[in-house]
């Protein structure tokens, strides 16, 4: 059980290091493309009823009912320190799964558009640039080569990890008072 | 070697009776006549023995042979039950419990223990000496004849040895063939009788053809000695169970034979035949003669028998009661299932899911407007709520088994301090879940010893306040809004509010000068850090590790509170949720959200408008007389959408706190399915899970104490802030 889980992201890492070439799910937000690869995406939902969860910080968009379960929503835009996302018509919700310590949890993700799954060799990968990115390097996997252009790969272990999330969330419902005050 | 999971069945069932056998021990002291607790003690006892004996734990077999000998004793009367003889059984009970805990943990207990153990041995010895004296020596009569005289005598008729022999499962892989010793048994003297034993082969399609289900019981005429029938086995001495009794056997001997064979519900007859007591035709004979009688005069076989003058009393109360115990054993399995706790949850969790789809199916039976439909889904929503009911019942243990382990504690712990002090239990019956039980009892323990150590006085002080000598500590259990409540009380000292105030101004707990109420000094003996050993014997030293209490009834999403009286005594009072999964809800609206706040906790509703008539918004209304602080929920959360026509106070009560959350839209009785909170939400206060709705939307759910708390806190700091900001301002000008 524990192994399976654990597969996921090893295997992510790992084409990092030219083990073998892997598909990546390419999407675009606030103009820009972006690729995650897809072995820690579970599925696509389009964007539809959302529950916003009062006193929240502006990248948790809300929570939504995935058949029964209750699964948040992340604003990737807010989340990189840009405007809120929008809504329109092709908006969309991917449903990634990252590892807490043992803990598998669902989150999902709100992008403007998905574009398509597209296979991208190791070798048309390349390492963070340290800057030259408007992004948190920590959240660049890799630089993917497509048709000549540059995508930012993001390491979704990082983008959406709960314990960096969870610290702002609190941070910003203990700082609320404050903020009213002032 | 043994698999480990029979170990710790093992261990786990020893567990169980040596805490019945506890508890029996505490109450045999105030009823020492009643048989049924001796009995309780003793059966607790031989099922431990019996158990031990079939891991070979020799240890705990010697140890628990001695006691059971001397509870022996105490059921047939030849010992009384005195305090002092409680005591030494207690000790003995303690110390089975450090063996069974050293066979939990896969350790051989030292030789310290072993010693420790042979002195409370030869302790319990010194019992069974005292009556040996008067016991007659029964083995000096002998009957010669076959068989048995109607003669008071303790010794079996028969002349010939009785062997009993159950094959271990793998005789046959281990290349033995169970006939082989029998042929071989018949070189040592002639088998005058061989009954074999197949009860123990299971269904043909269970059974296992390489497996050996066999016994044998045997009737051996032979005038070699017991050694050389013993040697004949040898080979499977260890696989096999071997029962060996010599000609002439004491009927004790028998009535043992009969207790340690496998139990199956063999009729009387059929057991004294395969113990050789009797033939089968000897037995026949006997049953004709009962078919004979009068339908009306029908005697049950035993009596036949002794009648007839062929088996004695007692072999046949023996084999009478043996029949019973196979009995109640039979009721008790089918009483109790004991089932994985996962499974349990699995299970409540599926019930969340199907109110949720009822809910569902519910909305769209309405909309569609089919009646039909309406009130097929009604009933289906009926019976789920039943299923919900009885699922989460599944769950709910009485707390009485707890507060029962406190007897102990309180008369350890009174005779520690040398002080008199009776436990008085209430509300045993109420109910709650088994998680909260089993992490309840450290801090009950805490609050317990703590009431008898600093709260209640010696005996002289007693005396001179003019109060009864023997103190008394109560212990109490109700449900309550919701929650339940249990409380620990004591007709001791109760606090001093000067020391405690004192104390917590030179801690620097409290500012000096500072004004509080009642209710603040003594929670204050919560804080960490507030008690030090060198206040041991004082009353203000109540709260050693009074904040771990409060830490670990705070992790079970409860609160505890004190309540005392100088000089008379003092309550402290934990207040903990139900736990559940499921609660049923009281939906409200605000702006675009949908709010669930629990219903136990909703005591009304009331209108906003008709309550206040000032424009300024205040922060409280007039309730009937009563002052009802209210807030915004609009405001509190920030939502945006369209303010609803008239604002509702939805009025929710917990505990002490009553306070009123203004809300846009009243919805109705919801029953709602709670989602934990998920790590990323744990930050926020207000929010104790969500639920998803029939309609699918997920809403939130209001726990109502803490976001009432953060309310109170915001409210303090923004008072803080208005203060410095003044000051601040002044100071410029």
């Amino acid at each position: 059980m524990s192994a399976n889980v654990q597969t996921a992201p090893l295997l992510a890492i790992a084409t990092v290091q030219n083990v073998v070439d892997q598909q990546y799910l390419t999407f675009t937000l606030s103009g820009e493309p972006y690729a995650i690869s897809i072995l820690c995406i579970k599925e696509i939902i389009q964007f539809g009823q959302l529950t916003e969860v009062p006193r929240m910080p502006t990248f948790i968009r809300g929570v939504i009912n995935l058949r029964g379960a209750v699964v948040p929503v992340i604003d990737l835009s807010a989340r990189f320190g840009k405007f809120a996302t929008v809504v329109g018509q092709r908006n969309c919700i991917i449903i990634v799964e990252v590892m807490t310590g043992e803990e598998k949890h669902s989150i999902g993700v709100m992008v403007d558009a998905v574009n398509a799954v597209l296979e991208i060799p190791a070798k048309e990968i390349e390492n963070t640039p340290t800057f030259g990115t408007n992004i948190r390097t920590e959240f660049i996997e890799g630089m993917g080569k497509i048709d000549g252009k540059f995508v930012i790969i993001l390491n979704v272990q990082h983008v959406l990890s709960m314990d960096d999330m969870a610290a702002l969330v609190a941070e910003r419902s203990g700082n609320t008072i404050d903020v009213m005050n002032s | 070697m043994i698999p480990d999971e029979y170990l710790q069945t093992f261990v786990i069932e020893s567990k169980e009776l040596l805490e019945q056998m506890e508890e029996a021990l505490l109450k045999v002291e105030q009823a020492p006549d009643d048989p049924e607790i001796i009995n309780a003690i003793f059966r607790a006892a031989h099922t431990i023995k019996g158990s031990a004996g079939m891991f070979g734990l020799d240890h705990i077999v010697t140890f628990t042979h001695a006691a059971e000998s001397v509870l022996d004793k105490v059921r047939s009367g030849d010992i009384a039950i005195n305090s002092v003889l409680v005591a030494s059984l207690i000790e003995a009970h303690d110390y089975l419990k450090v063996l069974v805990e050293h066979v939990a943990k896969g350790m051989s207990p030292s030789s310290e223990i072993d010693e420790y153990g042979k002195r409370l041995i030869s302790q319990l010895e010194t019992y069974l000496d005292k009556t040996k004296e008067s016991e007659s020596n029964p083995l000096t009569v002998v009957t010669p004849n076959a068989n048995v005289e109607p003669v008071q005598t303790d010794v079996v008729g028969t002349d010939y040895w009785h062997l009993s022999l159950r094959f271990g499962v793998d005789v046959f892989r281990n290349g033995m063939d169970p006939f082989s010793f029998v042929r071989c048994l018949a070189s040592h003297g002639t088998i005058v009788q061989l009954v074999t034993i197949i009860d123990a082969i299971p269904a043909a399609e269970d059974m296992d053809p390489e497996s050996c289900y066999l016994g044998f019981e045997i009737s051996l005429q032979s005038n070699e000695d017991k050694r050389t029938i013993e040697n004949v086995f040898n080979f499977v001495r260890d696989d096999c169970s071997i029962r060996i009794l010599p000609p002439h056997s004491k009927i004790s001997e028998y009535q043992d034979l009969i207790h340690e064979l496998p139990e199956q519900e063999m009729r009387l007859g059929e057991i004294l035949v395969s113990c050789g007591t009797l033939t089968p035709e000897e037995l026949e004979s006997v049953l004709h003669f009962q078919s004979q009688c009068d339908e009306a005069l029908q005697q049950p076989i035993g009596e036949v028998l002794v009648e007839q003058k062929m088996v004695s009393p007692p072999v046949i109360e023996a084999a009478l009661k043996k029949q019973e115990q196979v009995k109640e054993n039979k009721k008790a399995e089918a009483n109790l299932i004991r089932v994985d706790a996962e499974k349990l949850d699995e299970l409540i969790n599926l019930v969340g899911e199907l109110i949720i789809a009822g809910a569902g199916t519910n909305l769209i039976a309405r909309r569609a407007n089919m009646p039909d439909l309406i009130e097929s889904t009604a009933t289906l929503s009926r019976l789920v709520e039943e299923v919900r009911d009885s699922a989460l019942a599944l769950r709910m243990v009485q707390i009485g088994g707890t507060f029962n382990r406190f007897q102990r504690v309180v008369r350890d712990v009174s005779k520690e301090l040398g002080k008199d002090i009776e436990l008085i239990i209430s509300g045993a019956e109420t109910e709650l879940d088994k998680t909260v039980v089993e992490k309840i009892g450290d801090p009950l323990t805490h609050l317990v010893r703590n009431s008898m150590d600093h709260g209640i006085e010696s005996a002289e002080v007693r005396l001179s306040r003019g109060k009864p000598v023997k103190g008394s500590l109560k212990l109490n259990a109700y449900h309550d809004a919701g929650s339940i409540v249990i409380e620990v009380s004591d007709d001791g000292g109760g606090l001093n509010k000067e020391k405690i105030l004192n104390k917590a101004i030179e801690r620097n707990l409290v500012a000096e000068g500072a004004n509080l109420t009642d209710k603040e000094i003594y929670n204050l003996i919560f804080e960490a850090g507030f008690s030090t050993a060198e206040t041991v014997s004082n009353l203000s030293g109540r709260g050693v590790g009074m904040d771990v209490v409060r830490r670990n009834i705070q992790a079970l999403r409860g609160t505890v509170d004190i309540e005392s009286q100088e000089g008379l005594g003092s309550t402290i009072r934990i207040r903990l949720p139900l736990t559940l999964a499921i609660i049923d809800g009281f939906m409200v609206g605000v702006g675009n959200t949908v709010f669930v706040i629990p219903l136990d906790m909703v005591v009304e509703c009331i209108e906003l408008k008709a309550w206040t008539n000032d424009e300024r918004d205040g922060q409280c209304l007039n309730l009937r007389g009563e002052v009802l602080p209210y807030r915004r929920l609009r405001d509190y959360l920030n939502t945006q959408g369209e303010q609803g026509q008239r604002e509702n106070v939805v009025v929710v009560r917990y505990g002490d706190h009553k306070a009123g959350l203004v809300v846009d839209k009243l919805m109705g009785e919801f029953q709602t399915v709670i989602k934990p909170l998920g790590k990323l939400f744990q930050g926020e206060k207000g929010i104790g899970g969500f639920t998803i709705l029939g309609n699918g939307d997920v809403a939130l759910i209001v726990d109502v104490p803490s976001l009432m708390n953060q309310i109170e806190h915001e409210k303090a700091v923004e008072e803080m802030t208005v203060s410095r900001a003044s000051r601040s301002y002044a100071e410029v000008i």
